[in-house]
């Protein structure tokens, strides 16, 4: 979590594979992925506008990475059936991206990140697209999902209300580096500086 | 003193004396072709128009076929690599064609690929030098029209999630860039035939008007317009209608109703 600029984004792309660090080592499950193409990482990645493919249906968004990987027809509806459950869009196989609310997307995003049984899932502001009507709907569910996945994940989010409705550890960024980092209560009870605690205060707290 | 009523009207005056002097250039050899009817018409089945737009035609199709063969990929490079000298490169082979005058171009080609290329490759009248003129002139609308879109999809980083999802670069062209741009490329080439329909000058020299072989719309007019016959009327109508009729077509398929 951390303000924009703050470089939150950078480190989520880093991660990825999409942004090459200058220096330092990324490890992964024990191994430095650094020189890794980003297509060998096997990491879940849900981009903030959710990166779905506008040409293909639900089914062949979900099922684009088990597909490029040279599963086959069986392994591929297995795949998505399965994803689709686990996000609650069971019968969606066949709807067009752009038939469906923002809420909807998000989870076809989810279903097609965690089809490819990542590592890790790494998301970008889940939430700052969804309005605020149904955002807590859209949270709970994310809530929900995370508690049934056994993987690391790791989101980035500029709102505080967020992280802790969502988080079980804090990373507090400023300035491109990590400020503070531990669990969301430790974070919560000691804020370490200024900053985080003004971070961390409702904007109409004084 | 003028408001901004006055102003507001000052532009759309200034747009309508443009529209109206478009229109009326493109309108006009229709009506000068009802002044004498029955010759245009008659004209209209000469074997030698025909012919010309016959070859016109196919050498066209055959031209946009190549374009996007070499110029979706060429669009793919200028989009996604980075490398020194990138814009300038681009520049010079995507517009600097269309700024050539049209017999500079078909003197390089005779020069090039003529009786006296260093490359020992003679290629004039023949209908490959027709199809080598229009590429260099009508291809790099593919390619400038395809950039762009190959540009907006790599923008929106969709790219990068395909490669997350463990496709490798060459399967994000096939399945990503491809599809999110078959409206593009149609477009691309679309523009791309009807300039080759128009292409003079490499035409012209290099390869030639031999009526039945290499003779084409343009340069049939070109050759022919001095005398003001109905042929030469006949063609220019034929040439100005079937790239009017294919950019409207094009924009009317593509559009699907939508306001813009």
């Amino acid at each position: 979590m951390g303000i924009s600029g703050s470089g939150k984004t950078t480190l989520l792309l880093t991660i990825l594979g999409i942004i090459q660090p200058k220096k330092g080592r990324i490890v992964l499950n024990d191994k430095v992925i650094n020189d890794t193409p980003i297509e060998e990482r096997n990491i879940g990645y849900l981009p903030q506008d959710y990166g779905l493919f506008p040409h293909l249906n639900v089914f062949d968004n979900v099922a684009y990475g088990l597909k490029v990987r040279g599963a086959s027809k069986t392994e591929q509806g297995q795949g998505v059936k399965e994803m689709l459950a686990l996000v609650e869009l069971e019968g969606f196989e066949k709807r067009k991206i752009k038939e469906m609310s923002g809420g909807q997307r998000q989870r076809v995003g989810l279903a097609r990140a965690l089809a490819i049984k990542p590592d890790l899932l790494l998301l970008d502001e889940p939430l700052s697209n969804i309005d605020q009507i149904t955002k807590l709907e859209v949270a709970t569910h994310l809530k929900n999902l995370f508690a049934k996945l056994d993987i690391p994940i790791i989101l980035v989010t500029h709102n505080h209300e967020d992280a802790l409705f969502l988080a079980e550890n804090l990373a507090i960024m400023n300035e491109g580096k990590i400020e503070q980092i531990g669990s969301v209560k430790e974070i919560m009870n000691n804020p370490k500086t200024p900053f985080i605690k003004r971070l961390l205060t409702p904007f109409n707290a004084t | 003193m003028l408001n901004s009523k006055h102003l507001i009207f000052l532009l759309y005056f200034l747009a309508g004396c443009l529209l109206l002097f478009l229109i009326t250039t493109i309108l006009f050899q229709y009506y000068v072709a009802l002044g004498s009817l029955h010759q245009v018409l008659a004209a209209f089945t000469s074997d030698r128009i025909l012919s010309a737009l016959w070859l016109s035609i196919t050498s066209s199709i055959v031209t946009t076929i190549l374009a996007i063969v070499f110029g979706v990929p060429l669009a793919y490079l200028f989009a996604i690599k980075q490398f020194r000298g990138k814009i300038p490169l681009e520049t010079v082979v995507v517009d600097v064609p269309q700024t050539f005058p049209p017999v500079a171009e078909g003197m390089i080609f005779l020069l090039m690929l003529g009786p006296t290329s260093p490359f020992h490759i003679n290629l004039t009248f023949t209908f490959t030098a027709l199809v080598i003129a229009k590429f260099f002139i009508a291809g790099p609308f593919v390619v400038s029209t395809v950039a762009r879109r190959f540009r907006e999809i790599q923008k929106s980083g969709i790219n990068l999630t395909a490669r997350s999802l463990g496709a490798n670069p060459f399967q994000v062209f096939t399945t990503v860039f491809i599809p999110m741009s078959l409206t593009d490329i149609a477009a691309g080439a679309t523009l791309c035939w009807s300039r080759a329909m128009g292409e003079l000058g490499g035409s012209l020299l290099f390869a030639g008007v031999i009526p039945f072989k290499t003779e084409v719309l343009p340069t049939f007019i070109a050759l022919d317009a001095k005398t003001l016959t109905a042929e030469a009327l006949a063609a220019t109508i034929l040439g100005t209608t079937a790239s009017m009729l294919a950019l409207v077509t094009f924009k009317k398929i593509t559009l699907k109703g939508e306001k813009i």
